[in-house]
């Protein structure tokens, strides 16, 4: 028989804790929410060590920030929210969004077959399709088929409104489709 | 440079989970399969964590919340000053603001309350908000920390007002109405991104010191 244990204490029992002055909780909040963000912000940088640095900025400037938050059960859309501006950020201090080829993951040989292609170099294909996006369309897409966000919540997060993001995932979609079929 | 077209409606239909991707033919499955399955592959986690970094980053650090200093400027704010600037509203305001004048010229006894210092200023915070039940003020100047001052709608008619000593200087502020709804002060004039993206901004209000203002009989912004 499994014990299941005490539930997890939800978002905003922890922000009211971190508030309160327990500042060791704020790591349930990291821990909860830190693989995505390292995600999120690895795609949107195109690369792991810049996307870590993004998060971790963001969530130091989340803990700052943190009575600042207008909805504590929405957390995660406003980690993702500070987590966006500061990959774009990032992007603006680089002179272009195109990762250099130092960054870039290696190609697989184009000959191949997308079936016989290992998974990383699959993923590496992936991943130079949409680096090769632009930021607004990149980060649509990301928040929405790799997050698995609604258009509601990309909206929170984006600032941006659901027709205009709607437009970005479609068009992010077409670029992907016609970048992945020009790879392999 | 990758030739980009235009892909089958029913295909984002279908990538929208509004469509079951059964129903699509078999070129269009086969373009749904492949961005799918693109998507899943980005989904990989970063082998990765900055969990330690961060912890020993805010090891330090507070958030930026209240102690002591917003008791203290309770205690200030009840006890009301009388060196008032006003803020200036559109028109509908102006008959709130010809009777929060008349209140304000009403002689008072003198007493022993605190005035502002020299470097002090007083705020008066107000806002049409018919039907609510509650309207606070947060802002910079009480670290966002909630409960400290709330206003008051003493006539029952939705105009909810209030005063606070704050030092002189620009302050951002937003109303929190119902204990749940953040607003920015439509009257604002001003406003400031609140520094979150989004294009979110708050309200911007500049304090002058009370004996400037009773120099000149100016306004607060």
């Amino acid at each position: 028989m499994v014990n299941d244990g005490p539930p997890a204490p939800t978002d905003v029992e922890v922000v009211a804790r971190v508030l309160g002055g327990d500042g060791e909780a704020f790591g349930i909040l990291i821990r909860r929410y830190e693989p995505g963000l390292l995600r999120f912000a690895t795609r949107m940088l195109g690369n792991p060590d810049a996307g870590a640095d993004a998060v971790a900025e963001s969530l130091v400037r989340a803990y700052r920030h943190l009575a600042q938050c207008r909805d504590p059960a929405r957390l995660r859309s406003w980690l993702y929210r500070i987590t966006g501006n500061r990959c774009r950020s990032h992007l603006a201090r680089r002179r272009t969004n195109d990762i250099s080829l130092s960054e870039a993951p290696p190609l697989a040989d184009a000959s191949d077959s997308w079936a016989v292609l290992e998974r990383g170099e699959q993923v590496a294909l992936v991943e130079r399709a949409l680096n090769a996006l632009p930021a607004e369309k990149r980060e649509a897409f990301v928040l929405k088929h790799v997050e698995g966000m609604s258009y509601e919540e990309m909206a929170a997060v984006t600032g941006a409104r659901i027709p205009t993001l709607k437009m970005r995932v479609h068009r992010a979609r077409e670029a992907l489709l016609a970048a992945l079929e020009e790879l392999v | 440079m990758m030739a980009m077209s235009p892909i089958d409606p029913r295909l984002q239909e279908a990538l929208d989970g509004e469509r079951d991707p059964g129903t699509l033919p078999m070129d269009l499955r086969e373009a749904y399969a492949r961005l799918v399955g693109a998507a899943n592959l980005l989904q990989t986690l970063p082998a990765v964590s900055v969990a330690a970094r961060v912890m020993a980053e805010i090891h330090d650090l507070k958030p930026e919340v209240p102690s002591v200093r917003p008791a203290r400027r309770l205690m200030r704010w009840l006890a009301r000053p009388r060196a008032v600037t006003l803020r200036l509203r559109p028109a509908w305001t102006l008959a709130l603001v010809a009777g929060l004048a008349a209140i304000l010229l009403i002689p008072t006894q003198p007493t022993n309350r605190p005035s502002p210092g020299a470097q002090e200023g007083i705020a008066q915070f107000v806002g049409h908000f018919p039907g609510a039940r509650s309207v606070e003020v947060v802002g910079s100047f009480n670290d966002w920390s909630r409960g400290s001052l709330h206003l008051r709608d003493e006539h029952h008619d939705g105009i909810w007002h209030g005063a606070a000593v704050l030092p002189a200087g620009p302050h951002e502020y937003m109303f929190i109405v119902d204990g749940e709804r953040w607003v920015p002060d439509p009257l604002a004039g001003r406003y400031v991104d609140d520094g979150f993206g989004a294009g979110r901004e708050n309200s911007l209000l500049i304090v002058r010191p009370a004996q400037a203002s009773l120099d000149e009989d100016a306004t607060l912004r």
